[in-house]
């Protein structure tokens, strides 16, 4: 998996901004998948309808062995498997409207699914040796063998280069000696990619991807963690314990590691965001349904302009999440990057499911409040994907660096000749906004040079501006290409939300660092007492 | 160190050595900061602002990416604090 540069949020002529709206509007990559897709997707909502009690799994803490098997057999476990070895060789693209699709239904499933066919395969595919895969790779597919990625320790979360999980070179072999925590898949999973430090094999430091059967002598795995939501998938500590594996369980070449994982991870985090969609989606169908039935002052209170606002507001930043996922999948058909695009889009679902499924509770009332509705179990199902797979607080520190890193095209782009004519007003906002962060781009860079690392205020409001731009892109292009004129004013709305939310973002910016001063002065106050050496507490009272 | 005295190579490794916690013996100047140090794209910019500020010299951010080496970190880092102390030098005289 090469390292790929950033793509920037531009204009890059008509004819692809044409190809790139109608790319957006399709669920599938090929067209073969085109055909393909309707059916898995009937398939998967039906199997999952009829095996997986949503309730009755977040009640029980896990998903019953009965649905893993129904899953293997429909061959859910080798969707993104490479026909060769047994699977679907579905795009990411495809296999996001899958585990979408999945997630509508029940969440636990979903990220079994996804974590499988992202995270926990795709460094074997990408990168591992013929042989390890055509022996693996048709388990994997079958679901006999379930895939995991371990790479979170207890001392190293967003900042993987703190790991401490070692892979020492002992003759043809690997000793790996450590503690991966919240292993999801953990718990019934055949193999494990391992991210551990290989100092034999590279520099002082070097990091290397390690295939990990969960058969290995000195592996163990730790009780399940009871969590607040997605309460059926699996999350264990996995212990090794001089685990050894022959050298070609490295997968790729060793010491990029790091490298590896964040690879890896762009597929991880595309399929969770999937995900998120997913339950976006089931939260606005239940407010629909609600709204439309529950009838408050002689009328449905959907009627009523203050739910119509929530309702409109779900429906857009659904339909912003969906496209923008729908962006990484097509970039990677297309042989872009998506490391960055991946990242926005995890961002952006996992903030937009959570809200949509807040207004969801809001629109139910008290009913949305107790658990038989099952839209507080949405909420809860969907609150860990802000956290894992890069905590959106370090991620938008990431992002806002990626942008700075790279000096802005000083060619003022122009959406406004790109889009549909009716929606020419907001492609001129676009223009206005882009060449605003473009500006302030280089302001910044100026201003603090490679000092800006330590404002991390700063980073956050360029990436949340250039979130909000680079999906505004998406949802005009998307809604110029759409048919109905139903789908073009929901794209507008969509749009015209992102553009007055990157408005806000860059007036952030313009106060990051006072800011940062104001909350450094607030949060030193709160921590100074617990600073203090225990010899300067005061006594006792006698 | 002084920020009047042209920074060696020893003093860029042992920046490198206190950011990653390992001991400057161990580090080469061929260690690239990626596959070698694992160091991440924000370790490696940590890396070059602390040198920013103990060298006070101006690193960009788009230089700062490029880097692949240690030798490079040092070899950019000695080349950024000659041309502005040089520069500095040329416009008080």
């Amino acid at each position: 998996m090469p390292r790929v540069a950033p793509p920037e949020p531009a204009v890059t002529g008509l004819a692809r901004s044409r190809e790139l709206g109608r790319g957006l509007a399709a669920a599938h990559a090929t067209a073969a998948e085109a055909e393909a897709l309707p059916l898995v997707l009937g398939e998967s909502n039906r199997l999952v309808r009829e095996h997986a009690d949503a309730a009755e799994i977040d009640r029980e803490g896990r998903l019953p062995e009965a649905l893993r098997t129904r899953v293997a057999e429909a061959g859910l476990f080798g969707l993104t498997v490479p026909e060769a070895h047994g699977g679907a060789g579905f795009s990411l693209k495809s296999a996001c409207a899958v585990v979408a699709e999945i997630a509508r239904v029940e969440r636990s499933t979903a990220i079994m699914i996804g974590l499988h066919s992202g995270l926990g395969t795709r460094p074997l595919v990408e990168l591992g040796d013929e042989a390890l895969k055509a022996r693996l790779l048709p388990e994997i597919a079958s679901g006999a063998c379930i895939a995991a990625f371990a790479a979170t320790e207890a001392q190293a979360g967003s900042d993987l280069t703190g790991i401490r999980t070692t892979g020492s070179v002992e003759g043809d072999e690997l000793r790996i000696d450590g503690e991966k925590v919240y292993v999801t898949n953990g718990g019934f999973a055949g193999c494990y990619s391992v991210l551990a430090r290989t100092p034999g094999l590279g520099g002082a430091r070097a990091h290397s991807l390690l295939l990990v059967p969960r058969d290995t002598p000195g592996v163990s795995v730790g009780p399940e963690e009871d969590k607040l939501g997605i309460r059926g998938s699996s999350t264990v500590t996995v212990y090794f314990d001089g685990a050894r594996v022959p050298r070609q369980n490295v997968l790729g070449e060793a010491g990029r590691g790091i490298d590896q994982a964040h690879a890896a991870l762009a597929w991880g985090r595309t399929l969770m965001a999937a995900g998120c969609v997913g339950t976006a989606r089931a939260a606005l169908d239940l407010t629909l349904a609600h709204v439309t039935t529950r009838q408050q002052f002689g009328k449905p209170i959907g009627d009523f302009s203050a739910s119509r606002a929530h309702v409109a507001r779900m429906a857009s930043r659904h339909y912003a999440a969906e496209t923008l996922v729908r962006w990484v999948g097509h970039a990677l058909a297309e042989g872009e990057p998506i490391d960055e695009l991946s990242l926005l889009a995890k961002v952006l679902a996992s903030e937009a499911s959570f809200e949509i499924c807040d207004r969801a509770i809001q629109l139910h009332g008290a009913l949305g409040f107790i658990e038989p509705t099952g839209v507080a179990r949405l909420l809860r199902d969907c609150r860990i994907t802000r956290i894992f797979e890069g905590a959106n607080d370090v991620l938008l520190v990431r992002g806002g660096t990626a942008v700075l890193s790279r000096r802005p095209s000083l060619s003022r782009a122009s959406l406004a000749t790109e889009v549909d004519p009716d929606l020419e007003r907001e492609a001129k906002a676009w223009d206005a906004l882009h060449a605003r962060l473009t500006d302030a781009r280089l302001s910044v860079a100026k201003e603090h040079g490679v000092g800006v690392v330590r404002h991390q205020l700063v980073l956050q409001a360029v990436a949340r501006a250039n979130l909000c731009l680079v999906t505004a892109l998406a949802t005009l292009l998307r809604a110029s290409s759409a048919a109905g004129a139903s789908e073009r004013e929901l794209g507008r709305h969509a749009s015209e939300d992102l553009l007055l939310e990157a408005e806000r973002h860059l007036d952030d910016l313009a106060r990051a660092v006072r800011d940062e001063a104001r909350v450094h002065a607030v949060s030193e106050h709160l921590y100074a007492p617990l600073r203090r050496p225990a010899a300067a507490e005061p006594e006792s009272p006698k | 160190m002084s920020t009047h005295e042209a920074p060696t190579r020893e003093h860029v490794v042992a920046m490198v050595a206190k950011i990653l916690k390992v001991e400057a013996a161990k580090i080469n100047g061929t260690d690239r900061l990626r596959e070698d140090l694992g160091m991440d794209s924000l370790a490696s910019l940590e890396l070059l602002s602390c040198i920013s500020d103990e060298l006070d010299v101006d690193i960009e951010l788009d230089e700062a990416m490029e880097l692949v080496t240690v030798d490079d970190a040092c070899a950019f880092v000695n080349r950024v604090y000659r041309e502005q102390r040089q520069g500095a030098s040329g416009s008080s005289s």
